[in-house]
This record gives C-alpha cells, structure tokens and sequence, in this order.
C-alpha cells in the first residue's frame, strides 16, 4: 500500500537543528523549558494510554471468556448426546438444543412461515411495507426506526421470506466492482448499535447505485436494536442486490444469539410471533455469503484467514448447511445400522449425532446399543478427562491430518471422503468467521475464543498472493480507534459499533475505497457528550466501567478466591502478600489480567505489605446475598454461571413464555452442574426453586430469575436510586435495599 | 494505531553545519547496566510489560516502537533522543518490526531510572515561567502551543490540542501551577 510521505518545511528542520537562529526570541532556558514540558507530556500520555491498555484488556478478556464458556457448553451437550442417555425426562431437554432445521423441503418451509395470515391491525401506526421494496420503502423504514417505531411482525415475516429467496440464489463471495468510478463503502461490526447505523447513512449516505455498501458481520447481539439493523440491512439489499453485500459474521448464529441477546430481544419484541422469525433467520444465516472481494484484489470478511485456508475451496461448499458454525454440519449419509438402534427422541438428529460420534470415537465397530449408559447422576470427573480428550480431538485445535485419521478408524463410516471434505469445508467456514492476527509469523489455534486461528504475517502473504490480492479487510475484533492496521498493512481491521465496551470506550469506523483501492477511513463516536470528555476523563469513565464488571467477576468467584488465599496462609493469619495475591487472583479467574498494576484499583489497605483478605472481600462494596436464601455458597454458583444458565432456559422455554416449571429448572441445574462437576443436592436445588417462585405459582420467570442474580455496588446503589427501578417489586423488601436480593448495574455484555 | 514518528526528519539539501548537539555519548552497552531494581519491582515491570504484548502465545514481547512509551508508563520521562539511545538507534523501519523480550528490556529501563535529576514540579514550573510575559502566574495558549510544537522534541497539532483542552481561560490564558498539576497528576 504506498504512503503518502509529507516533507518537513526546510524552516522547522532549522528550528530543531539551530533553534537560537531560527527563533531569536527563544533563549536556552526556553528550549530546556519546551524539552521538559515535551518530556512531561508524553509520559502522561503514555500513563494514561497503560490504563486505558489495562481497562481494555479486561473487557476483552471477559468477553472473550464468555464466548469461550459457551462453546465449551456446547461441546458439552454435543458429546452428552452421543455418549450418554440421561433420564428421560432430561433427554428432551438436549435434544432441543440440537433441534435445528428438520430436513424439509423449502415448500414446506414457505407455508410455515405463512405470513399472509397475519393481520395487521387498524391502530398500528409503524411503517408499512409494499412488495416488491422500493427506495422509498427502505428508506422509510430507516426513518421509523430512526423515531422508535418497530414494524409489525407480518412485514418482518415477509421481509425475511423476501430476503431468504434471494440470498439463496448468491453465491458464496460476492465479486463487486468500482467501474462506473464507485466508491465502495465497508462497515464492520454493527451489534445492535442503531444508532451507529444511522450515524453512518447521515455522514455518508443511505445504500444506492451511486452509495455501494458492503456489512462485514456481526450486525447482531448486545446491542439492543439487532432486529432494526437487520431489517434495514434486509431492506437495502432487496431494492439494491447488485449494490448491498452482506457478509456473514460469527454472531450470525443462533446458539451465539442465545447467549449475547439477540434472541431475548426478538422474543421480547415479538412475542407472538418471535419463535417464527428467528427460526427463519437460523436459515438466513446460513444463506448469507462468506465474503466479498473487490476488483479481484481486496478480499472482505469477518474474522480472517488460516493457513489452510483457500477461496477456490470456499466458492464451492454448500455453507447453508452451516447453520451454526460451533458445530460441524449434518452429514450426508447416513448408514441404516446406525438408525435402529435408537429410534424414540434422537431420530431427527441421527445423522448429525453418527457424525460427531465418528469423530470422538477412538474404537471402531461399536454399535449404539452397546454403548455404555450413564445417567446423568452418575457422571464423575472421568467424563471431564474424556471429553478433554474429545474435544481436543473434535475440537477446534484439530489439524486437518489428526482429524483425517480420526475419521478413518471408525470403522462403521461411509469411505472417509466425504467426511474429510465435510471437515475441511467446516474448518474453511469457521476459519473465516472467527480468527483474529497476530503480529509474529505462524498459525495457531485461537484458544482464547475457542474457534479459528490466530494467523501471522507470512500467512498473509501467502494467502494474499495465492489468490492474487493485495488487501485482507476484516471485522471482528473492536478497536479504539474503530480501525486499526497490521501485517505491514496488508490487514485492516474496521469496527464500526462504537461506544462498545462502555460509553466513550472507542470510536466507530468505516471505509472508503474508490478504483485506486486506497482505503480511507472515517471516524465516528455515537454519543455526543463523550467528544468533549478529555482524555482521562474517557479513560477513566470507562475504568470504572470494566473494574466493576471485574469486582462483579471477584464476587462471582469468591469461594474459590478464598481457598486460594489460604493456600499461601497456612498458619491462618488472614494476611497474605500482595505478590501471593496476584498469582492466587490469576489462578483462580484465568483472565490473563494485569494484577500486579490493578492491585492499585482493587486494594485500598494493606498492613505492611500484606493484605487482610476477609476484610478486602468486604471493603469491594458488593453486597451480601439475601439471607433468606440459606444456601449462599450456590447462590455464588449460580452467578457464575448465570449466563450458560440463561442460555439453557431460553432453549427449554419453548412457547417463549417466559417462564419454566420447577422440573425444568431442576433439569437444567442437573444438567449444568455435571457440566460443571459441581455437587449440590436435589434438596437445596428444590429448595431454591421454591424461594424464587415470588407468586407461588409453581413456575418461575425466567427475567426475573435473572434479575435476581446479578450483583450492584453497594455504594453505587446509594447514589442513584434509579437502580431500584430495575427491580422486579417481589424483589425489593420495602425499608432495607441492603436486604434486597441483588440488583444490578452491570454492563450488557456478560 | 498509526506509529508515532519517534526520530526527527533529516535534514534537505542544506550545507552541513558544526553539530550544536550535545558531545556524542557512547553506545549503550546493556551489559554494563548493573540492575538495582527488587524482585518485587521486577515482577511489577513484568505485569506492565506483558499489557503491551501484543502476541496470543504470550511469548513477552514488544516492539521497538513500544519501547518509550512503556518505559513513560512506568513512571519516567526521558526524550525521545535518549529512548533512542538505550535502543540502539534502530532504523525507522525496524520500529515497528523488531521485537524485544522482557530481558534486553530491564537494563534500558534501569539506565533509564539512573539517568540525572528527571525534573520535579518545582523545575517544571520554572519552565514555564520563563514564558510568563507579565510575571503573574499565567502564560498565552497560544504561545505555548507554538513554543511546543516548534522547539525541543516537537510535538505535533493534535498531541498539543489534547495537552491543552480545558486549560486556557477566556482570555486564552494558562494558569500555569494548576497546569503542572494536570500533567503531573496523570
């Protein structure tokens, strides 16, 4: 990519190398004082920019863990399925989760997602749509979002069908051009921030012949207008389909919904016909395009490239069959033996399930009624061990060679062909959506998300000549600047969701590229109130962000901190040192995090050095659990795992009620603390149903459930009561806030 | 990020002057660098370092560029000249490529931390008076943007324009003692 070099005015050169000529009014106490304040200056910069590093990374960190948690909840319930047959009663409750789109003929599917029926009544005063979509429409429906308005579910039914039959008939990368003299625009991550969206169109147009966009993924989750963003993506892209590029993105997957919001919001705004739509966006998903390449040169997605990786190889899988990329896809045949032997509630997912048995079965030749049954009750730390092994095996990290050989042994498989191109297919998909670069040669895989790579520069190269390009540009990791260059800017990364982490975390961007594929780039900050913040008011603000999020995770973890200390203190003084308190912290919460510079934030009072560890749990101003819920130590548990907890819910509330009977809730804990190699007793689970049921009606609500789990600042709760308005009424008890169960003030992304 | 620009440009076509700079100092020799920091210390610079590592097999490493301003993090303030120094003076290029570890970091830090008085509040002050015109404890913004962007170890636009928002009064004037504050409170 050529620079553009500036050359120095020949007059500054002589005002460094001759300042008393050049300026003969400065005298050498000027220049010491110029040099001092220099000096000053740029070490304050650099202060602020390690705690801005700092407040960075553990937003990161978390977030990345979180994706990490949840694939490995997935891989969980993938090998229960295939290796264990729990209780009846819990074997529907998986069996949902693997439900995804019964083989069915797209007829079939066109009547299920009838939306003709739907009436759209008098009163409704959103936006109205005519198909086949004009201009006007879409922008229209740009404008009622813009106001708040949300358009009626038949539209969106009908939008969606719309926007399914065409995205099935584009190829797997999109070719654009910038003949006819176009710039192109390309945005990156989006997640539900409307308001970057609209930002965007204000500053460089809505999407037109003359205005080409391409959306590289990520449009949903966290945000809170996921569903507006689609629609308007959808919309653009039905009027202008030579103009719009969507490219898919790894939020674009139902599972990832289930845990990062965006399937909470769809059912929270649609609550008739919720179910619906995000059933026929699972298969949206899975139609949209992998990438887009400009003029043959610039090459656009989500997360980025592998070693293996190969366009020729991409334009040519069938990437519907990709519905969520965590899992490997259904396989395509399937051998009669294995279909008999367990016909009752596994036939729909017999042929996924044959195919990641084949890969995590180490003896070939076993047949299904043969293989040992567990019920849950009984599984033991030996599950933990195998399914390490199996998912070291089946994961992620494997290489094409381990996998080929894994395949081969069983025995009962068709010819390893077709599973070997199935597997280096799903590798080339998952690759694609969900690796990030680094800045030393070589590829890795991305353990810290749980999918993809993490790729180095020679692979850049390599790919990038292979295919004859000269630019990579992708999404998927958030920047404060909004983009960032790397690999001796042969990668771009633009992110376009600003404000991410917390208001005032980082800017928006998108770029321009016209004919001369000369990226350039514009940047953005939603909220108006953060550009005239300073520096370190920014910095700080979003500080105090991430170190509550941070003493929300040290609440979480509290038991175990604790065992941690004592492991260094064994003549039980209650003190520890701050060294030993760092590496108990790192141990314990493995988030990688800087402890040794953030023990300034989090330990107000030592004693000589050493830190009174009771006392600090105390002094962190989380508030005590309500006592009315004896069993204090799961309640801990249950905060900690409140997300997968979540997840798991919304799977099982299949009318999207909202709410789940005590045996559901027993299922799901039992099913989670295997998960987890956690040991409470049916009693106290029973127990703590009951409590939460706060109208006695024998089932429990799920927001409310979720409600009640989350921590606030006990300091924080003081100042501002706008916190209790959150609060569900059974929850407050009317004098004492302090006795309340917890309220939360946390940041959306946990 | 885009890099920052650390060595000053070269010269144009002028004659060659005598050099008005300081006499030449050695090359850095980290090996005669005895370290004095604690294992304490030691561990503290390790957690810092490792926050502008920017490799996912965390393998302890940073750039060139990093350099400065990690050694800035730290709590010191040296010139570029003298970050440049303790590096070896690298090309331009290698700023951002060449990669050092933890090891070949502390004996630049430590010659850092031993180098003569860093400057204190009081010094700082001093400074900036010599640009109080009318002795009463303020100096013009607009004097002082020009005096940092065009003496010393220049700094560009947009670095004095984040330096001075808020400071300057109606008049455009900087109190300076609270100014001195601010830096130094960062």
């Amino acid at each position: 990519m050529p620079g553009i070099v500036v050359r120095a005015q020949f007059s500054e050169l002589q005002s460094v190398f001759f300042p008393c000529q050049h300026s003969a009014s400065f005298s050498v106490p000027a220049m010491r004082a110029a040099l001092l304040i220099q000096r000053w200056y740029r070490q304050y910069v650099a202060r602020l920019e390690m705690r801005r590093r700092c407040t960075w990374n553990i937003f990161q960190s978390m977030e990345y863990a979180g994706e990490q948690n949840q694939i490995k909840l997935y891989k969980f319930f993938s090998y229960l399925m295939d290796h264990f047959t729990p209780a009846s009663s819990e074997r529907n409750l998986i069996a949902h989760i693997f439900r995804e789109n019964e083989v069915c003929r797209d007829a079939e599917w066109e009547r299920y997602f009838n939306y003709k029926n739907i009436e759209v009544p008098e009163f409704y005063s959103g936006p109205h749509l005519n198909f086949p979509l004009t201009a006007t429409n879409a922008t229209e429906l740009v404008e009622a979002f813009r106001t708040k308005q949300q358009l009626h579910s038949r539209y969106v039914l009908q939008l969606l069908v719309e926007t399914w039959k065409l995205l099935r008939i584009l190829p797997n990368i999109n070719h654009v051009s910038t003949c006819h003299s176009k710039e192109i625009t390309i945005c990156g991550d989006l997640h539900g921030h409307l308001e970057d969206l609209l930002l965007v169109f204000y500053k460089n147009g809505l999407p037109s012949m003359e205005t080409p966009y391409v959306f590289n993924g990520d449009f949903v989750d966290r945000g809170k207008n996921s569903m507006e963003i689609l629609l308007i993506l959808f919309a653009f892209l039905l009027v202008y389909p030579n103009d719009v590029h969507l490219n898919r993105g790894n939020h674009e997957d139902h599972i990832v919904n289930l845990r990062y919001g965006f399937t909470k919001e769809v059912l929270g705004k649609y609550r008739v016909h919720g179910k619906k739509i995000l059933k026929l966006l699972q298969k949206i998903y899975s139609w949209l395009p992998l990438a887009s390449v400009i003029d043959q040169k610039v090459l656009i997605l989500h997360g980025g490239i592998s070693d293996t990786t190969d366009l020729d190889i991409i334009a040519k899988v069938d990437r519907h069959r990709y519905v969520s990329t965590l899992r490997p896809p259904k396989q395509r045949k399937s051998s009669a033996k294995n279909k008999q032997s367990d016909q009752d509630s596994w036939d729909e997912d017999n042929m996924t399930r044959r195919r990641v048995r084949s890969m995590t079965y180490s003896s070939p030749g076993v047949s299904r009624p043969e293989v040992q049954r567990h019920s849950l009750q009984t599984l033991s730390s030996q599950v933990e061990e195998e399914l390490r092994e199996r998912r070291r095996r089946a994961g992620f990290s494997l290489s094409h060679g381990d996998l080929h050989n894994s395949l081969s042994s069983d025995s009962d498989s068709d010819p390893g062909e077709n599973l070997e191109t199935d597997a280096e297919d799903w590798k080339q998909v998952v690759d694609m959506l969900w690796s990030d670069p680094m800045p030393i040669d070589g590829c890795v895989p991305n353990e810290v998300r749980g999918g993809g790579c993490y790729w180095g520069p020679d692979i850049t190269r390599e790919v990038l000549e292979k295919h004859n390009l000269q630019l990579l540009i992708r999404s998927h990791e958030c920047k404060q600047e909004g983009y960032e260059f790397c690999h001796n800017r042969k990668v771009l990364t633009i992110f376009s969701a600003s404000n991410y982490y917390e208001v005032g975390s980082n800017r928006g961007a998108y770029i321009r590229l016209g004919p001369d594929l000369v990226p350039h780039l514009i940047q953005y900050q939603a909220s108006r109130s953060t550009r005239d913040l300073t520096l370190r008011q920014s910095v700080g603000r979003t500080e105090r962000s991430a170190l509550r999020a941070l003493r929300e995770q040290l609440f979480a973890h509290k038991s175990d901190l604790i065992s941690a200390f004592q492991e260094f203190d064994p003549e039980q003084t209650g003190l520890i040192s701050l060294n030993h308190w760092a590496t108990a912290m790192e141990s314990v919460l493995q988030l990688g995090l800087p402890w040794r510079m953030l023990r300034s934030q989090l330990v107000n009072h030592t004693q000589d050095g050493k830190l009174n560890y009771q006392s600090w749990f105390k002094e962190l101003a989380i508030m005590e659990p309500n006592t009315q819920l004896a069993h204090t130590n799961l309640l801990e548990t249950l905060y900690k795992h409140h997300s997968n907890l979540e997840t798991i819910f919304r799977i099982i509330d299949t009318d999207n009620s909202g709410l789940i009977s005590f045996e559901e809730f027993r299922q799901t804990w039992r099913l989670l603390s295997s998960h987890l190699q956690i040991d409470i007793s049916d009693e106290a689970i029973s127990d703590l149903a009951q409590s939460i049921d706060f109208n006695k009606d024998g089932s429990i609500d799920i927001n409310e459930f979720m409600e009640a789990f989350r921590l606030v600042d006990r300091t924080q709760q003081e100042r501002s009561n706008s916190t209790l308005s959150g609060v569900h009424p059974h929850l407050l008890q009317s004098e004492h806030p302090t006795k309340t169960l917890l309220v939360s003030a946390s940041p959306h992304f946990v | 990020m885009a890099p920052k620009k650390k060595e000053e440009p070269k010269p144009a076509a002028a004659p060659k002057p005598p050099e008005p700079e300081p006499p030449k100092e050695p090359e850095f020799d980290p090996k005669e660098v005895q370290i004095e920091f604690t294992a304490e210390q030691i561990e503290d610079f390790k957690d810092s370092f490792q926050l502008f590592d920017r490799t996912p097999t965390n393998e302890m490493k940073i750039t060139y560029a990093q350099c400065g301003d990690l050694i800035r993090a730290l709590g010191q303030n040296p010139t570029n000249a003298e970050v440049m120094h303790v590096l070896g003076k690298p090309k331009a290029e290698d700023m951002n490529s060449k990669m050092l570890d933890f090891d070949t970091f502390l004996p630049m830090y430590q010659h850092i931390c031993k180098a003569k008085d860093r400057g204190t509040f009081e010094d700082f002050v001093e400074g900036l008076r010599v640009f109080d015109k009318e002795g009463n404890g303020t100096v013009m913004g607009a004097e002082l943007r020009h005096v940092l962007a065009t003496l010393g170890e220049k700094m560009k636009e947009v670095e004095v324009e984040q330096l001075m928002t808020g400071q300057e009064d109606a008049n455009g004037c900087i109190n300076y003692e609270a100014f001195v504050k601010h830096i130094m409170a960062g």
